[in-house]
């Protein structure tokens, strides 16, 4: 069938002027015709159970543009004038037959084109219906008005206008169903892949089997058979007419109707059959009937299997094309249906989990393999995702045996079903722990960066710290000699030997301070986060600065405020922070005159409940081009100056959950604002 | 040596230190008085006591070398030992040519604390005893008069009697009348201790 079919389609295409295929279509028209009056001997009333020359044009019209269907209607017109010459026609009626059939293929074809649309024609239900409706049902109807005339105008009579509109009507619906389907199928519809030799040989097995069963059930002698098994043998060739449905879609069940059309033909032309009424043109109509009544849901089936078929084959191209697309990106995919409780995930999902291709998936395997700090949070989170329209997301790590422990991510959402309730959990997994390493790895270098720079300011202030162990000492060394003084006397005085002790185990105590605060400020070690009061933090910053600030006659404005909540984060990094933005404001107003060297720090709580800490001098401020470029790395206005230290304050800043900014004062000079998440915020966000 | 009244005056911002340095002045038999900040000192300290000042050099507001220079601007004249937290050499070198008495590091030892208050004590009745021969220098030149003032001009700038009466239009013996009395009056047997106490006064000497 397709072999042939792929012929006739070559030889279209070798013809490949208008001219050839007009010539063509012609020749197909004649023929068509010649084989209809061949048939219509059948009945000396009617022409033929169907009318192939009209489909062979509206074929032809439909694969064509409108600007060339007067080519093919011109071809057509010398094919009917020798076709009805032959049957003995008369001009008057040859030309209204003409017309009559040219309407026919050019309303089907231009009605076609306005409401079906481009091709395939067969591939779905709502095409197909309305071919069957433009081509089968209305235009056939309308046409036959002008047809009736044609016999009416010979030698028939206008009372039987009712019969012969009827005949007009069904062999036009009949070519359109059984001959004009299965041609634009094999002419215009894009070609299935090749099919497997298996194939073509269950298509033929099917055709023959039709072709068999169809001769042999209809072909009863008149009388023979009791009319109880008659509907059971008008149903044999139902089985494989499905059957070719079924597997070969629109093709399929076109190629069956054809099939079973041009037998049931042939074996009315060959004597008695099922279709046993006394007059031939009553046999002629059940036949039709019979014809158009199986063709319609036939067609209408196949297509509907075609498009089946094909939403099943997108779904599993989008399917495979999403499941490659995530495996490629490293991502795992999974449902979790919340009513069946089953899980389904992609192959590199599980693999991400260390579980085979076919393992059983439920919460014990996929659990087993989390880390047990994490199983909580992780379920945690799939229930938030349930109870939320939300997708939920969290990370967690998985430990593989034998392997390191892997950083995952897990996104998850619901779907809910008509009443609203959750039905189904999906989402992806994705491997991030080389983000995870490079975070550390980034939070690492920071930290170091970060401990430079406070070695390079302890360095800077190495001069004022020197100072504040000198006070404490020289009080103790005061206090003791003092008291040695005291003791040489006869009667030493006893008690104020005492509070000079008290007083050299205060200094000793404050002198211990200071290192301490040195100590700390050198030490490079795991990050600490702690309740901190940054209250606190400004006076201990004050108190290291203290002697440098006197040796740069600058006076400190203290502003805290009483009720600051506590912030959270590590308090080394922080004073490094208030180190650093204290001496660059004490920097800036090196060049001032003395009595205007004021830093002014004050701390408050913003009106979304965060900490801000403010630190303001009255140096020349920040220029506009500077503006921009004060946080970057090496970027710096001081002559020995690193260009560091505002840039690693922003960062600490930054990884505390805060923020800071540097904006000049109305009144000269700039401040430093720093934003921190008080503690309670920290709290309830965790 | 501790008959005469004398305080050490100290100013230091340290708290700690300067009750420190107290007990050890009380302990070594001196009278002290503490101030926490220079301020507070030009406010209350008593400019007529005798003694010295301790300043403490980093301090805010007025640090140590310009509480030296207000008092100079004040006229008052006290011995000051400078404690410094960082002995740098400029400041020293500033704080020694404005006069102090010595510039210590601290954290200072007592002993060398000490011999710098009682080196301050010596300049202090040394500065003294120069100010009362002095008082009684200017004293005894407010009795001469006019003509044995200038006589006495003339005198200490190294001239002759017969010089000195043709100057003034008048005899040689005239003038050896004015100046026994002048010499007299002030007090003094030789012409070079007239000219010492003279040059100490500051009195300018004529060029003739």
């Amino acid at each position: 069938m397709r072999t042939s079919a792929s012929m006739f389609k070559r030889a279209l295409v070798r013809l490949n002027s208008d001219i050839g295929k007009a010539a063509f279509v012609a020749i197909g028209y004649f023929v068509g015709a010649e084989i209809a009056f061949f048939v219509g001997t059948l009945s000396d009333k009617i022409f033929a159970p169907l009318w192939p020359p009209n489909t062979v044009l509206f074929c032809a019209l439909v694969l064509t543009s409108p600007k060339r269907w007067w080519i093919y209607i011109l071809a057509a017109f010398p094919a009917h004038i020798v076709v009805e010459l032959g049957v003995g026609m008369g001009v008057l009626q040859l030309l209204v037959a003409f017309i009559t059939n040219a309407l026919f293929a050019v309303v089907s074809a231009a009605a076609m084109r306005r409401f079906v649309g481009e091709r395939p024609w067969f591939r779905d239900v709502r095409k197909t219906w309305l071919f069957v409706l433009i081509t089968a049902l209305v235009v056939p109807a309308v046409v036959a008005l002008g047809g009736a005339f044609v016999p009416i105008l010979g030698d028939g009579s206008i009372e039987d206008f009712g019969l012969h509109w009827t005949q007009w009507f069904t062999s036009n619906s009949l070519g359109s169903l059984a001959l004009a389907p299965i041609a634009l199928i094999l002419l215009a519809e894009p070609p299935l892949p090749s099919a497997p030799a298996l194939r073509t040989v269950e298509a033929l097995v099917i055709g023959t089997a039709l072709v068999v069963v169809c001769t042999i059930a209809f072909e009863v002698s008149a009388g023979t058979l009791e009319s109880g098994f008659l509907p059971a043998l008008l149903y044999s060739p139902l089985p494989l007419i499905l059957w070719s449905t079924v597997r070969f879609g629109a093709s399929g069940a076109s190629g069956a109707v054809l099939i079973v059309s041009a037998v049931l033909i042939w074996r009315a032309l060959n004597g008695p059959s099922l279709f046993i009424a006394s007059d031939p043109e009553t046999n002629v109509f059940a036949l039709q009937a019979f014809l158009i009544g199986l063709a319609i849901p036939v067609l209408l089936l196949g297509a509907a299997i075609e498009e089946t078929r094909r939403a099943e084959r997108t779904t599993r191209d989008s399917e495979e094309q999403m499941s490659f697309a995530a495996t490629s990106a490293n991502i795992g995919l999974w449902q979790h249906n919340l009513a069946t409780g089953d899980y389904w995930a992609t192959d590199h999902c599980r693999n991400m989990f260390g579980l085979r291709a076919n393992s059983t998936l439920n919460w014990e395997t996929v659990g087993s393999v989390i880390h047990p700090d994490d199983r909580d949070m992780l379920k945690d989170t799939m229930r938030a995702a349930v109870r939320s329209s939300v997708p939920a997301e969290c990370e967690f790590r998985v430990v593989l045996p034998g392997e390191q422990t892997r950083w995952m991510t897990a996104r998850a959402h619901a779907t809910y079903d008509d009443e609203g309730s959750p039905a189904q959990l999906s989402g992806l997994v994705a491997d991030v722990t080389a983000r995870k390493t490079a975070e550390h790895q980034i939070e690492l270098q920071r930290r170091e960066l970060a401990h430079l720079t406070r070695v390079s300011v302890v360095g800077e202030l190495s001069g004022a710290i020197a100072h504040e162990l000198n006070q404490p000492l020289t009080a103790i060394l005061a206090n003791a000699q003092a008291s040695q003084r005291m003791l040489r006397k006869d009667t030493p005085n006893l008690p104020e030997i005492g509070s000079a002790l008290d007083d050299i185990v205060q200094a000793g105590s404050r002198a211990s301070e200071v290192i301490s605060r040195v100590r700390k400020l050198l030490k490079k070690g795991e990050s600490r986060y702690e309740a901190v009061d940054i209250n606190e933090l400004f006076r201990s910053t004050l108190n290291l600065l203290h002697s440098e600030l006197i040796s740069r006659r600058i006076t400190v404005q203290l502003d805290l405020a009483d009720d600051l909540p506590l912030a959270v984060g590590d308090p080394v990094e922080l004073q490094q922070v208030l180190l650093n933005l204290a001496m660059n404001a004490s920097d800036a107003m090196s060049s001032i005159s003395t009595h205007r060297r004021r830093l002014t720090l004050t701390t408050r709580t913003t009106k979304d409940g965060f900490v801000e800490g403010i630190v303001s001098d009255q140096g020349r401020g920040v220029a506009p081009d500077q503006q921009g470029r004060l946080f970057e790395p090496f970027y710096t206005t001081k002559e020995h100056g690193l260009g560091l230290g505002l840039s690693i304050c922003s960062t600490i800043i930054n990884s505390h959950g805060g923020n800071l900014g540097i904006v000049n004062n109305k009144t000269g000079g700039a401040r430093a604002i720093f934003v921190l998440p008080a503690h309670r915020v920290m709290v309830a966000a965790k | 040596m501790t008959e005469d009244a004398f305080t050490v005056f100290l100013v230091d911002d340290d708290a700690d230190v300067l009750k420190a340095l107290a007990r050890l002045l009380r302990a070594s038999g001196y009278d002290s008085r503490e101030f926490a900040s220079s301020k507070e000192f030009l406010r209350e300290h008593d400019a007529s006591m005798p003694g010295c000042a301790i300043f403490d050099v980093a301090m805010p507001d007025l640090d140590g070398l310009a509480l030296q220079q207000a008092l100079t601007a004040k006229g008052i004249e006290r011995p000051v030992i400078f404690l410094t937290g960082r002995g740098d050499i400029p400041t020293s070198v500033q704080a020694m040519k404005a006069g102090a008495v010595d510039f210590l590091t601290k954290p200072v030892d007592a002993d060398a604390l000490l011999v710098a208050i009682d080196n301050a004590r010596e300049r202090e009745s040394r500065d003294r005893e120069a100010r009362a021969e002095m008082d009684f220098f200017t004293g005894r030149l407010a009795t001469l008069t006019p003509r044995e003032r200038e006589v006495f001009g003339h005198v200490i700038s190294g001239r002759l009697n017969k010089q000195i009466a043709y100057d003034l239009g008048t005899v040689e013996k005239t003038i050896k009348v004015h100046r026994s009395r002048m010499m007299e009056k002030m007090g003094v047997r030789s012409l070079a201790e007239l000219v010492r106490l003279a040059e100490r006064a500051g009195i300018e000497v004529r060029r003739y």
